[in-house]
């Protein structure tokens, strides 16, 4: 997203310009959609977080500062709280429909557990297994750095550490795009 | 690099910031360092951008038509909103009438409260009044028709005397009044006053205006062989009789 564009949407929301949200939508809605998914693992749910996540973008625009973050990371923040509150509830109703009635059992979308881009395996090849699976229990599955520690039965140390160091090898992902740009530049040149 | 700069950066606090998972505390350290110190917003927009290309990976297509729910959806909430803040005027509005309605209306109350008690205070002062009017007229009627009322005529001595009153003493009915029918000019400094001896005691009856109380009829306090006396005072009267003063006696 080109800083030019990013500001141009972030005046549309302080402007309560609609343009704004259908822009959003354009430029980040596959994004959000996808990490809702992930989070959720079931598309009608993230579907409903991306709708609310929208509403609550909308209503809260003006709480967004510019040098406090990057307009998708506020993003990203709202989605991701949304889609954890959401699987918190729906988890909750599913137990207590199990409590009722154990032939009601609701699967929250078993299929849509796969990956369905070929790309992202392909992109998390270039992560270290270690890191990954640390990234996504804390991004992905609304784990507390404490709770991935007892899930994944690594230390909290270790957790730390392995964020740290995987949110900065998550570099390779772009700089791996970047490169072949690069080098198509020089050689059309 | 700076000790605590580094230290910070060795923290996981940034990448915690990163996702929203700081305490207030927390957001707080992390915001200074991002403005303070340039190495640290470089790391901070560095995972920024990592995290975006993470997220990224997972990007998938949005079913067909979403985005006109979507964007539906919130232009419903919205109405919503502009609807619930017109409504949230409104009862603003209506509460506010009402409030300034209802002190308006407690203290039109409180007056009319403070209006009945001065009212019935009135009331009952006039009752009392006209109680004591009243016996008063009974007794002076008794006086003038019992037979056994006896009539003094008081004739003044030395300053007063010009001075003439008549007295009615009824001994049945223990009644006495007396009539003041003439009273001579004094200095303006000076005035006559009443009073009477009973069961040893002087008793202070008042003074006697010198034109106003001409022609009033007087109550005097009764006792067995009681002595009246009327007095040259100071103007406004005196606390006991200045006998050397002494203008008219009254032996009743």
């Amino acid at each position: 997203m080109s800083i030019f564009l990013e500001k141009h949407i972030v005046a549309l929301l302080a402007e309560r310009d609609d343009k704004a949200l259908s822009l959003l939508y354009d430029h980040y809605g596959k994004t959000l959609y996808g990490v809702a998914c992930k989070i959720v693992r079931d598309e009608a749910l993230a579907q409903d977080v991306l709708q609310e996540s929208f509403i609550k973008i909308w209503k809260n625009a003006d709480s967004y500062d510019a040098s406090k973050a990057k307009l998708f990371t506020w993003l990203l923040r709202i989605t991701r709280n949304t889609a954890i509150d959401k699987l918190r509830s729906a988890n909750k109703k599913a137990d207590k429909e199990i409590q009722i009635d154990i032939s009601d059992v609701h699967t929250i979308g078993v299929d849509s557990m796969r990956p369905e881009h070929l790309d992202v395996q392909e992109n998390l090849e270039k992560i270290e297994p270690k890191y990954g699976t640390v990234l996504e229990a804390l991004f992905f599955q609304g784990m507390t750095q404490q709770e991935a520690s007892e899930a994944l039965n690594i230390p909290l140390g270790t957790i730390k550490s392995r964020l740290k160091i995987g949110l900065r090898e998550l570099k390779k992902l772009y700089a791996s795009t970047l490169t072949p740009l690069l080098l198509l530049i020089v050689v059309v040149l | 690099m700076k000790e605590n700069v580094k230290l910070f950066l060795d923290s996981d606090v940034l990448e915690r910031y990163l996702t929203g998972e700081t305490s207030q505390e927390e957001t707080l350290r992390a915001e200074r360092y991002i403005t303070l110190y340039r190495e640290v917003r470089e790391v901070y927009d560095m995972l920024q951008d990592n995290l975006e290309a993470f997220a990224k990976m997972y990007a998938r297509k949005t079913p067909e038509g979403f985005k006109a729910i979507l964007l539906n959806s919130v232009k419903k909430e919205k109405a919503t909103r502009r609807k619930s803040f017109r409504y949230t005027i409104a009862a603003s509005v209506a509460l506010m009438i009402f409030a300034s309605s209802s002190y308006f209306f407690w203290d039109q109350h409180k007056n009319l409260q403070q209006d009945s008690t001065q009212v019935t205070r009135k009331i009952a002062y006039l009752e009392e009044h006209m109680k004591d009017q009243l016996e008063e007229m009974r007794n002076q009627f008794i006086v003038f028709n019992n037979p056994n009322t006896k009539t003094y005529t008081v004739q003044g001595e030395n300053a007063g005397k010009e001075l003439k009153a008549i007295a009615y003493i009824n001994p049945v009915k223990k009644l006495s009044y007396i009539n003041v029918s003439n009273v001579p000019s004094l200095p303006e400094n000076q005035c006559f006053q009443m009073w009477a001896e009973v069961n040893g005691e002087l008793v202070n009856l008042g003074t006697i205006k010198q034109r106003g109380d001409k022609d009033k009829l007087l109550a005097l306090p009764y006792a067995d062989n009681a002595v009246g006396y009327i007095t040259v005072e100071p103007e406004c009267g005196n606390t006991s009789p200045s006998f050397n003063n002494i203008v008219a006696n009254i032996n009743y």
